[in-house]
């Protein structure tokens, strides 16, 4: 599904945030991505979905070459992948229900379908009864779990989450973990980057650790609650 | 999406934005409102200028003026010459005609020739009313009329319809010069705003694009947004020019020149023009300020 080759990214300033990064990710997997702060963590989520390119090496997402990929189709490629910024990303003057309605209004779906899969989008992070809010509204949590709804509106094939559950208490990280290990159990590949050692010792499986852009680990990790994310947590 | 879909979005997003930054859109609406009108003043010239000109080359006369004292046989020739296809009407105006016609046209004056006097200050002369279409191949003709002794002197109103019609054309020049420079100026200042606008929500740009809107989504709402910049622009031109017209009018009768060029308002083709230039304008201004470069963030793509 996610293949790196070689890649490197360095910045025009000189500082080199990945170096000769290779992995391959399956349909399906749930993996994390760890490490300390500067790692490299969000450079290769950028990466995946051509917010950035590499300066050396090629990257394959569902096949696709994303070096490669003319900028006219950089949008198909980023509704194939679902993505929970670090920092939200919410359109200020947009309600959360015309946030997270942007990509199926795009996309032509009816006004009537609109309406009922971003309703049960926020139902699924909690938030059917904020869909009038603006993010100015809401709580740094809620803004992240509109994010993740918004992530999740079109069923990606591909969920991209840069530290997801770093603005909430333990029991909303739990719930958003739930979520994604729903997705994932759904046959979306998840990759999730976190430098929560807790959180990843409590569910396992497969954790990519970068340190200083090299990937030094590649490890399948004993869950403490369980073998299946989804299962730790329920 | 479909196209209507898209451009009822476009329009929710483009008439939201110009509510919430009017300030920066009426300097818009304005500077091309400004031009449009501008223009407009020397189009609406023109055209009536124009009309004029249509008119009178339409009534295309050429007085002969009867040389006293000519012998039978030197008139016959003369009105020998009269006999031409072109030539739709004949008239002749004895003294006495002329001198009533006098009278009539300036009263005030009807007393500086007396009939006590006896002298008669006019001359007769012939009217000759000339089918238009031929006035081109007239020029030999009226040579032939002025060389004629019995004529004293061959006025012909084509002199002073070629001075009009270059007049005519200076004007429409001026109008083109003087409107394109302020239209030019009214699309930089369109794409000022629209510029202004775009980098205002730059950080929303990128998020849009983030999660898969297309070029197409992404700046469609801000060339709505120029184009019905320029489209109120171009209505307040046109208000400002009826205004403007209904308020000449009245004074016009005092004048000899108002009424020449103010006589009928704007044709309905050049009226939408004017509408389609301001929004045209207006859309050039957001496609100038939208170049891929202007909205790029701080990462490649």
């Amino acid at each position: 599904m996610i293949r790196f080759f070689g890649v490197t990214k360095r910045f025009p300033g000189g500082q080199t945030a990945l170096r000769d990064v290779s992995f391959d990710l399956d349909a399906g997997e749930f993996v994390f991505l760890t490490g300390a702060s500067g790692a490299g963590k969000t450079t290769l989520l950028r990466l995946i979905y051509r917010e950035d390119v590499p300066s050396e090496g090629q990257i394959l997402v569902n096949g696709r070459n994303v070096v490669g990929l003319p900028a006219a189709k950089v949008p198909y490629l980023r509704r194939s992948i679902g993505v929970v910024f670090q920092d939200f990303r919410l359109i200020p003057r947009k309600t959360v229900f015309e946030n997270v309605c942007y990509l199926p209004m795009i996309l032509g779906e009816s006004v009537k379908r609109q309406k009922e899969i971003v309703l049960d989008a926020l139902q699924s992070v909690g938030l059917g009864h904020r869909m009038n809010a603006f993010p100015r509204e809401l709580s740094g949590g809620e803004q992240q779990r509109v994010s993740v709804a918004r992530a999740l509106i079109n069923r990606p094939d591909i969920l991209l989450a840069d530290e997801p559950t770093g603005n909430l208490d333990p029991e909303l990280s739990l719930e958003i973990m739930h979520l994604f290990a729903e997705v994932n159990r759904r046959g979306t590949t998840v990759l999730l980057a976190s430098h929560d050692p807790g959180m990843i010792a409590r569910l396992g499986g497969r954790v990519l650790t970068l340190d200083n852009g090299e990937l030094v680990n590649d490890d399948m990790e004993e869950p403490i609650l369980g073998p299946d994310p989804a299962e730790s947590l329920t | 999406m479909n196209l209507f879909q898209a451009l009822a979005y476009f329009l929710r997003e483009a008439s939201k934005s110009l509510v919430r930054s009017w300030k920066s859109s009426l300097l818009a609406v304005l500077t091309i409102a400004i031009s449009l009108f501008v223009g407009g003043l020397f189009l609406l010239a023109t055209q009536n200028l124009s009309a004029r000109a249509a008119e009178w080359k339409d009534e295309f006369q050429v007085t002969v003026y009867l040389t006293e004292g000519t012998t039978r046989a030197q008139r016959d020739d003369l009105y020998d010459l009269f006999d031409r296809s072109f030539v739709r009407e004949v008239r002749t105006i004895s003294p006495e005609d002329a001198l009533a016609t006098f009278r009539d046209s300036f009263p005030s004056l009807s007393e500086v020739f007396s009939d006590e006097s006896g002298e008669m200050p006019f001359v007769a002369s012939v009217e000759l009313s000339v089918d238009p279409s031929k006035t081109e191949s007239l020029d030999p003709w009226v040579e032939s009329l002025r060389v004629n002794p019995a004529s004293e002197m061959v006025d012909d109103d084509r002199d002073w319809l070629r001075e009009l019609g270059r007049l005519i054309a200076v004007v429409r020049g001026i109008g083109l010069g003087v409107g394109g420079a302020l239209l030019v100026a009214a699309v930089l200042t369109t794409a000022s705003v629209i510029k202004l606008t775009a980098f205002l929500y730059l950080e929303e740009i990128r998020t849009q694009r983030l999660i898969g809107a297309t070029e197409f989504f992404v700046r469609g709402p801000f060339y709505l947004e120029g184009l019905l910049q320029g489209l109120l622009g171009g209505l307040l031109a046109l208000a400002l020019l009826a205004l403007a017209w209904f308020g000449v009018r009245p004074s016009g009768e005092a004048s000899f020149w108002l009424p020449l060029v103010s006589e009928e308002f704007l044709d309905l083709p050049v009226q939408g023009a004017l509408l389609l230039g301001g929004a045209a304008s207006g859309l050039l201004g957001a496609v100038l300020s939208l170049r891929r470069e202007s909205l790029r963030g701080p990462e490649s793509d």
